[in-house]
């Protein structure tokens, strides 16, 4: 065994051993989607004319492509499947993998435990390639897991064999994108951040690529479209997944060589020397001063979203000329026009919302962290409340929410008031601001959660994974009025159509007012975590 | 509160973690003033004693006074009357130590700003540097320059010199002395026994989440013995040292301790064998420490 990687193999064992726990959630989730799919398709969508008016449903509201993707074939359940889980389950296995390798390299290295690795028998490159083959492990634990279940569940084999690939390589190049950024970033958050942060991009520029049908070369630059053009149980192609492989390769190799030059504990960019007096001062300063990168990341990012949602409410006029669904909605009479551009505002305005609510959680979930690094016990040593301590990062989460989607809003507004869809700048920018309540009582779940029972601070994201499933999924389901509306964003008025109801939003509010209750009350009687 | 209540009074402290019981009753009582050391080794309590007066941590049992009132339900009023320095001081990584003390301290409700310069001065602080680029010292160093920057009537530290090299902890020791002449009141945890007997006035012993010895550094070493060596030209007969404790005779050379009062009659006792060389050490607060937990391994080794 060459020097560089002395000890790899006996790391990864242990690693695995301790880690395999944290790759269980990104291996069901990602089987649950694809498995369930093949499961409900049949049931849900018994009869041709079924999986026609799906088809419709899907055409007639292109905002959904913008998360899933074209829809080429939604007659049978593996394309259902493909449609439903090929992005997003790609972008959960290399979320899942950029969250380990991250974790494995610059999180172990900033708590220390790396220099006790690293002062062992222990090659210089060993911690990297260990990290980066917990990340590639995984992925290929999720594609097979995946791959099993559902043929289990009936899929059929090759379009299921396809998609779960499909997983599994998106997996790897998440792995090789945090392997780079994992030398780059300062610190571990940092580095998870930049990865995270690149694949959002991607992912977004993916949807929005197909949803406005540019031109081929624009899917060709993106990696994640190299997914989707794989079409199983279409055309069932699989020569891209080896493009992806290429890239993987790539981007480790960068990896290797990045990691040879920077020193233990540092990232590539060296930090300056900070101010010798402080001017955060107040526990709200603190939670601004703390949360500042971050916020100003979101906040370019729904500003970039703003200009792609905005944008693509533009192009919806060209998109009618088509035989999509929702030129025949038009057609059939069965809808105005205007209804039919309110609701398709206020589902790509209710998108943007749920964006906003996974950053804020993020900034609610920090508390724990910073909870749990014993950062929190000498500020509630001071004379600050705990109520206080508490209020504040509430304020910059809430606050943040009303800025992101003011924002975004803001810009989608104007495009969409210029787009000739019968949507004035008004109502659109209404549009927005009437989301924000249902974004806080996704963040009041997570307040709660935090507050009263952080031991399972997992949990502060179920507003975020019901919104979604809900808002986005639960349609396509023929779910029930009374399961939709668990949530939140069930309950947003389109405020551009003929009928806008408010008393759905004020329930919503006062049950994020509840939540907040519990959770300050919570926080406020239990004990702080200690070590 | 009165001028003789104490600062600190805790009786039949209990707090449970799960079912191990971290405070077992626990009775602590820190007079206005004082310095008080809190010592006990690892594990004993120490830390969750303090949480519990500081309102992180709610008790099981028993009750807690600290400066007159409720640690747990008067947090507020109570700690802009104090100021903590933990023992393991976790910073945030991209604030440098200069704007972490000025929190820590604004917090508080403002620091002295010329004790503030002196003290980054005294102990050497680059306050530029960022949370993530100090070592373990000097991140007690911050901790330490933000809680004796503003001016308090109790000092609450948790092993406050760990991590400080000895030039450091002289400084600290000086600073805190100065602290104890402006009439502030310390609870000083540590398991640096000559540290605390220094600048301790009265010490409580800690061991199992329970208070074992409490006292004044005196009356400690009343109860514990003074070490004797003594090298003699005569090798004297077993029997004839009944008077002395601890006995280890190597030929001629003697080893044993006595108690405080009992000097006088173990030197007439050795004298006849011909004394050549001869040592009496005082009793340190090390022998009585050790001498605690012996019979804390005795104990553990019966139960």
């Amino acid at each position: 065994m060459s020097a560089p990687v002395v000890g790899a193999p006996l790391l990864l064992r242990t690693s695995i051993k301790h880690e395999a726990r944290s790759f269980a959630p990104w291996i069901a989730i990602a089987t649950v989607l694809s498995a369930s799919s093949v499961l409900v398709y049949p049931w849900v969508f018994p009869t041709e004319a079924d999986r026609e008016g799906l088809a419709t449903l899907v055409g007639s509201n292109p905002a959904l492509g913008l998360i899933f993707g074209p829809a080429f074939d939604v007659s049978t359940a593996d394309g259902f499947n493909a449609w439903r889980t090929l992005a997003l389950g790609g972008l959960l296995t290399a979320l899942g993998a950029i969250f380990v390798v991250t974790k494995a390299t610059r999180g172990q290295e900033d708590s220390g435990q790396a220099e006790l690795l690293a002062s062992g028998v222990l090659g210089r490159s060993s911690r990297l390639l260990t990290a980066v083959a917990m990340g590639l492990i995984m992925s290929i634990i999720v594609g097979i897991v995946a791959a099993v279940v559902t043929l289990l569940c009936g899929g059929g084999t090759e379009a299921t064999l396809l998609l779960c690939a499909t997983y599994t390589a998106t997996g790897w190049m998440g792995t090789g994108f945090a392997a780079v950024t994992s030398q780059l970033g300062a610190e571990a958050r940092a580095s998870s951040s930049m990865a995270v942060g690149v694949m959002g991009v991607l992912f977004i520029l993916r949807g929005f690529t197909y949803s406005v049908e540019a031109a081929d070369w624009a899917l060709w630059i993106n990696p994640l479209a190299w997914m989707t053009e794989t079409k199983p149980a279409v055309e069932n192609n699989w020569w891209p997944l080896w493009l992806a492989v290429a890239l993987t390769l790539v981007l480790l190799v960068v990896a290797f060589a990045l990691q040879a030059r920077r020193d233990f504990g540092q990232g590539a960019i060296a930090p300056a020397p900070g101010p010798a007096r402080g001017r955060a001062r107040t526990p709200l300063a603190l939670a601004l001063k703390l949360n500042r990168g971050t916020l100003i990341v979101w906040a370019t990012g729904f500003a970039v979203l703003g200009v792609v949602f905005g944008y693509f409410t533009t192009a919806i006029t060209d998109l009618l000329a088509g035989d999509s669904g929702i030129g025949q909605v038009l057609a059939s009479g069965a809808q105005s026009p205007a209804d039919v551009f309110g609701a398709f505002v206020a589902t790509v305005v209710n998108l943007i919302g749920i964006f906003a609510s996974i950053a804020c959680v993020q900034i609610i979930l920090r508390v724990r962290k910073e909870e749990m690094d014993d950062r929190v016990e000498p500020l509630i040593a001071t004379p600050t409340s705990r109520a206080r301590y508490y209020a504040s990062n509430v304020v910059v989460a809430m606050g943040a929410a009303v800025a992101f989607l003011v924002i975004a809003g803001v810009i989608v507004a104007g495009f969409a008031s210029s787009a000739d869809i019968g949507v004035t700048y008004g109502q659109a920018f209404g549009q927005a601001l009437a989301t924000i309540p249902a974004v806080w009582t996704v963040i009041a779940v997570a307040v709660a959660v935090v507050g009263a029972r952080p031991k399972v601070s997992i949990a502060a994201w179920a507003g975020v994974l019901l919104s979604f499933g809900l808002t986005l999924l639960g349609p396509t389901f023929g779910l029930d009025d009374w399961v939709l509306a668990i949530s939140p964003f069930y309950h947003v008025p389109a405020v551009a159509t003929s009928t806008v109801e408010w008393a759905g939003l004020g329930v919503v509010f006062l049950v994020g007012a509840a939540l907040v209750t519990v959770g300050f009350a919570g926080f406020r009687r239990r004990d702080l975590a200690t070590t | 509160m009165s001028a003789d209540e104490p600062v600190i009074e805790t009786q039949g402290l209990v707090k449970m973690f799960g079912k191990f019981k971290a405070l077992d009753g626990l009775d602590l009582s820190v007079a206005k003033g004082e310095v008080h050391g809190f010592l006990g080794p690892n594990g004993a309590g120490k830390s969750t004693t303090i949480r519990v007066l500081l309102g992180l941590l709610k008790a099981n049992g028993g009750t807690a006074r600290l400066l007159g009132g409720d640690p747990w339900s008067d947090v507020v009023e109570l700690h802009k009357r104090l100021a903590y320095v933990p023992g393991d001081v976790a910073l945030w990584p991209s604030m440098s130590g200069g704007e972490a003390i000025d929190l820590l301290g604004s917090l508080r409700g403002g620091l002295d700003d010329a004790r503030r310069a002196e003290l980054v001065e005294r102990f050497e602080l680059d306050p530029t540097k960022r949370g993530r680029q100090y070592s373990k010292g000097n991140r007690q160093k911050v901790a330490i320059v933000a809680a004796l920057a503003s001016n308090v009537e109790l000092l609450i530290l948790d092993e406050p010199t760990s991590g400080l090299d000895p030039l450091m902890e002289n400084v600290f020791q000086e600073v805190l002395g100065e602290a104890k002449d402006r009439g502030t009141t310390v609870l000083l945890s540590s398991h640096i026994l000559s540290e605390v007997e220094t600048l301790a006035d009265r010490l409580s012993i800690i061991r199992a989440g329970k208070i074992v010895e409490t006292g004044t550094l005196a009356s400690m070493r009343g109860k514990a013995r003074t070490t004797v060596h003594a090298t003699m030209t005569r090798i004297p007969v077993a029997t004839d040292l009944a008077g002395l404790h601890d006995v280890q005779l190597d030929g001629n050379k003697l080893a044993a301790t006595v108690d405080a009062n009992g000097i006088g009659d173990a030197m007439a006792l050795l004298t006849p064998y011909g004394l050549e060389a001869l040592t009496v050490a005082p009793p340190s607060l090390e022998s009585l420490f050790l001498r605690l937990y012996e019979n804390d391994a005795d104990a553990v080794g019966t139960r």
